[in-house]
Parts: structure tokens; C-alpha cells; sequence
């Protein structure tokens, strides 16, 4: 049997996602001030360390009533219309993980599958268009792949990690379609995506903390 | 920056504070921006809401025969979904409740996650999206066209039909037709002020209008020259009527109701004065007008300027148009 994360492991995740957004405030709000609102890093940062804060409350929760919590913080403590997509995404992934006690391998793929919908249909929004889904769609493309080939776990876990990574690295040449750099004459092209670096960050993580746990 | 104001953080609050002395029949949830009916029956709720300074949208339309909650962000930006769902709460009379959102992105992702939120806690929750403004097809704040004042006669049909008692799929339904057969444009001949930002956003030259401008500052078709009434009508009318002929829509020989919005600051003596060139355009155009509402429905601060709209009627809409409302800013 391959690996499996309950709601205690969850929320393991949970801080060190927060323990890396927070030890990289220069690198994302730099990227952020070329491009955005330079806002981005103080408001991820709020969110994660929050749930840092009320870990121990959350980690007793089922799965279900643990990723609603994380939703609804996140949306209320975000706040923007970044809270309202992470907080969308956790609700989504809620509704996936309803009655399991653990989170395997193909629960894993459809968390993050329902997250990325969640995030595109509420935001309105496609791959392509320098925002967090170009970290998280390839990656959801590639384990999709990789399920439906029989690659074996640990290999997923490598493959995924680098997609999110280089989905990251690809919207460096990615002209944006909403928000602040679409005023810009370049559309931001040559600048790293914020949103996308620090999705790109979770995904790695989480990669990286199954891989410890097996 | 002249304003009756205190703190310019305080406006949306402040404001609400004040409509809900000035009408014993709704509540103030306080810090949550919210105006419902104390009155509640069982019923589906309707609930509708979007950033402030379009006043007497939304909260003015709450009452009995229109909405049951109206939820108020700040100055031109969209309540967040904690506050919809406080909405969501007040209007809910265990019969569903339909959410009425203007077509702008902030407020399709804010409303759009309550209704989530709701349903988690098992409200059935539904929503129609109003997009009435024929001037763009996209713009700064939307995916696809605008929801204006237009909204105002889809808050009275879905209010109607719920009154009556019907389903959420038949107050939904009646909502999505008022919606299919609406139309609207609008010009405008000032800038608008957001307290908190404490200067003009954009500026219009003395003699100069802004042809299809949104109802928050944000760039319309083009900028010409001031004209007279009858032209102004005809410039509206016509872009509306191409719109409807584009989408297959017959308007000859057709009933409408007919709105003539003031943006804030354009005194009614010009909105009756644009009321009669407009109808005496549609009589020429075999277009009958069923029911007209003049006055400041849908406003952008003191921003100068009008809107009109049309919506086509048949004997259902005709007959919710018609049903009683108490809300104060469209009783019938």
C-alpha cells in the first residue's frame, strides 16, 4: 500500500508550506513589486500563519471538516480575490475528501484536480494567463498522466514536484491577461508570476513531505 | 473633496446606519453591511448586493415584494462572502434563496463562494447573472458585459415571483427571462469622487461626454462632443435596438418598460426632459412604451450622466412589473 496522509500529517504539511512562504518575504514581494500589488507575499503569509497559529484545533478534524476550515480561514484572513481562490479550492477538495479518513494516492490526484477547477471556474480564468494555475495545472496534467500509466509512487511524486516547478518557471515568458500587469507595455513578460512561485512552493512541499513520511 | 461625510472608512456603515432609521420595515447587520427585512416568510429569499456609492442600489430595494437582503461592500468594490452569506442568512425562509449579481469579477467570485458556503451548511442557493449593458463586450472589471441599472427591474421580477409563492427554479427562471430581454446603455458628462480615494478618478473635458461609460468611472466607447437631448437619445436608443436586433430579439410592435437613470448628480428636470425625446424615438420605431421609471435608480456617486433602459415585455413580466412593492426606492 502506498502512502497515506490523515488530517495530523495534513496539517505537518500545512507548516512547513508556511515556514518556507515565510523565509522567502524578500524573494516574492520583489517579484510581486515588478508586476503587482506587492501585496501578495503579506497576504499569503497572513493566511498560511494562520493556520500555523490553529493547527492543533485543525488537526483532530476528519479531512472534510478540516479542508471547509482551512477554506473559510483562508478566504477570511487572505481576504482579495486570492482568499476567495485558495479558500475555493479547499472547499472543493472538502467535498472530495468527504467520509475518507486518509488521503492515498488517487485521492491526492483528485484533491489537487478539484482545486484547479475550482480556482479556474471561480476565477474565471485558463492556463497560459501568468497566475497560480500555471504552477498547478501542469502538475495535475502530469499526475493525471502518470495514474493513468502506472508510473510507480515515488516517481510520481518526482514528476509532479517538477512540473509545478517548471509550470513556475514558464510564466517568466507569459504575457498577463488580468490584474495590474496587464497595464504594463510588456504585460509583464520576463517577470516570474507570484501567485504561480509561491503555488509552486505547496506543491513541492507537499511532494517532498510524502516522500519523508514513506 | 466636498462630502457630508465623517471618516471616509466609515461611509458604507454610516450610510447603512442612517437608511435603516429612515425605514422601520429593515435591519442593519451591523459591520456586515447588510439591510434585510425584519418580516420574514416562508419563501424563496432573494438577496442581491455589489460594492457601494450606487445608492439607492442595492439596500434601497429591500422590501417586501423585492428583495429580502441587500449586502453592501465598499465604495465600488464587492462585499466579501462573509458578508453574502450574512445575506444569504437574513433572506432565507427555508424555501431557497436566488442571488441576483451583476456581472463584474469581483462580485461573480464573492457571491458565487457564499453561495458554496451555503450550500455547505445545506441552503439551496441559486443565482442569475445580470448583464445588461450593451456598451462592451469586456471591460476593466468584467469578463463579458456589465451589469447596470437594468438590475433594478430584474430585482422586481424575481421579488415579484417569489412573492406569489413560486419555487427557486420558477423565481430563477423568471429572473433569466427579464434578463434575456434587458437592455441597457448610458453616457456620461463628470467624474465621480470615491471618498476614501479623496480626487476624481478620471476627467471629462467641459464640453465633453463619455458615450457607454460604466457605472464606476471605467472607459465606454468613445468621447464626443456635448449634445443635445434628442441626440443623446437617439445615440442610447440606437445602440440598444441594433443589440436587440443582433440578438434576434423582434422589438416592433413590441411593449416595453422603459427606465431614464440619473448617475448622481443630473437633475430629474434633464431625465424628463430625455424621457420625451426618448419615447417620442421609440413611437417612431413602432416600439409602445408599457410602463416608465424615471429618477436615480443606479447612480456612480455624483458622477453627471444617464442611463437608459429597456426591457421587453411579455404578459408574465408585465404582471410582476405590476405586483405591489414596498421597497422604497420602486414602490409599486
Amino acid at each position: 500500500m502506498g502512502f497515506q496522509l490523515t488530517s495530523k500529517d495534513y496539517m505537518e504539511y500545512i507548516k512547513l508550506v508556511y515556514k518556507k512562504i515565510h523565509e522567502n518575504r524578500e524573494y516574492i514581494t520583489d517579484l510581486d513589486a515588478a508586476t503587482g500589488d506587492g501585496d501578495h507575499w503579506a497576504n499569503i503569509d497572513s493566511g498560511f500563519g494562520k493556520l500555523n497559529e490553529i493547527s492543533e484545533s485543525l488537526e483532530c478534524l476528519s479531512l472534510f471538516e478540516q479542508f471547509k476550515q482551512i477554506g473559510k480561514t483562508m478566504m477570511s484572513v487572505i481576504g482579495g480575490s486570492s482568499g476567495v481562490l485558495y479558500g475555493s479550492a479547499y472547499l472543493a477538495a472538502a467535498k472530495v475528501l468527504k467520509g475518507k479518513e486518509a488521503i492515498g494516492n488517487e485521492e491526492l490526484c483528485g484533491v489537487l484536480t478539484a482545486m484547479l477547477d475550482a480556482i479556474m471556474s471561480r476565477g474565471n480564468a485558463q492556463p497560459g494567463w501568468k497566475t497560480m494555475i500555471d504552477s498547478l495545472h501542469p502538475a495535475v496534467e502530469c499526475y493525471k498522466a502518470c495514474l493513468a500509466e502506472n508510473v510507480p509512487e515515488e516517481e510520481i511524486l518526482t514528476r509532479v514536484k517538477q512540473a509545478a516547478l517548471d509550470g513556475a518557471e514558464n510564466t517568466r515568458g507569459m504575457e498577463a491577461v488580468r490584474g495590474r500587469a496587464t497595464y504594463q507595455a510588456d504585460k509583464g513578460v520576463g517577470h516570474l508570476d507570484p501567485g504561480a512561485v509561491t503555488m509552486s512552493y505547496q506543491i513541492e512541499i507537499l511532494m517532498d513531505y510524502i516522500r519523508s513520511k514513506s | 473633496m466636498k462630502k457630508i461625510i465623517n471618516k471616509p472608512e466609515d461611509v458604507v456603515e454610516e450610510m447603512l446606519h442612517g437608511l435603516a432609521l429612515a425605514n422601520p420595515a429593515v435591519k442593519h447587520s451591523k459591520g456586515l453591511g447588510v439591510i434585510s427585512r425584519k418580516e420574514k416568510s416562508e419563501k424563496v429569499g432573494v438577496v442581491s448586493g455589489g460594492g457601494s456609492g450606487h445608492e439607492p442600489a442595492h439596500a434601497g430595494y429591500v422590501g417586501k415584494g423585492m428583495l429580502d437582503a441587500a449586502v453592501a461592500g465598499n465604495v465600488f468594490s464587492s462585499p466579501d462572502p462573509e458578508r453574502i452569506r450574512e445575506g444569504i442568512d437574513q433572506a432565507n425562509g427555508g424555501k431557497g434563496v436566488l442571488l441576483v449579481i451583476k456581472n463584474y469579477s469581483g462580485d461573480y467570485m464573492n457571491f458565487t463562494m457564499a453561495a458554496d458556503l451555503a450550500e455547505m451548511d445545506d441552503i439551496e442557493v441559486d443565482y442569475v447573472m445580470v448583464k445588461d449593458d450593451v456598451a462592451v463586450e469586456d471591460s476593466t472589471y468584467s469578463t463579458g458585459r456589465r451589469g447596470i441599472a437594468g438590475t433594478v427591474f430584474v430585482h422586481k421580477i424575481a421579488g415579484a415571483k417569489a412573492e406569489a409563492g413560486a419555487s427557486l427554479p420558477e423565481v430563477k427562471a423568471a429572473a433569466e427571462k427579464a434578463i434575456k430581454y434587458l437592455r441597457s446603455m448610458g453616457m456620461s458628462m463628470s467624474a465621480c469622487t470615491i471618498p476614501a480615494v479623496g480626487k476624481p478618478g478620471f476627467t471629462l473635458n467641459e464640453n465633453e461626454i463619455e458615450v457607454g461609460m460604466g457605472i464606476h468611472g471605467e472607459p465606454g466607447i468613445s468621447k464626443e462632443e456635448m449634445k443635445e437631448s434628442g441626440e443623446i437619445a437617439k445615440i442610447l436608443l440606437d445602440k440598444i435596438l441594433d443589440d436587440y436586433e443582433a440578438s434576434g430579439i423582434e422589438m416592433k410592435g413590441t411593449e416595453v418598460a422603459l427606465m431614464v437613470n440619473g448617475l448622481g448628480a443630473t437633475p430629474l428636470m434633464e431625465l424628463y426632459i430625455l424621457n420625451g425625446d426618448v419615447q417620442a424615438y421609440l413611437e417612431e420605431k413602432g416600439i409602445k412604451v408599457y410602463r416608465t421609471f424615471v429618477g436615480n435608480y443606479m447612480t456612480a456617486l455624483e458622477m453627471a450622466g444617464c442611463s437608459l433602459t429597456l426591457m421587453r415585455l411579455d404578459d408574465e413580466l408585465k404582471e410582476l412589473l405590476d405586483a405591489p412593492s414596498e421597497a422604497p426606492a420602486f414602490r409599486i
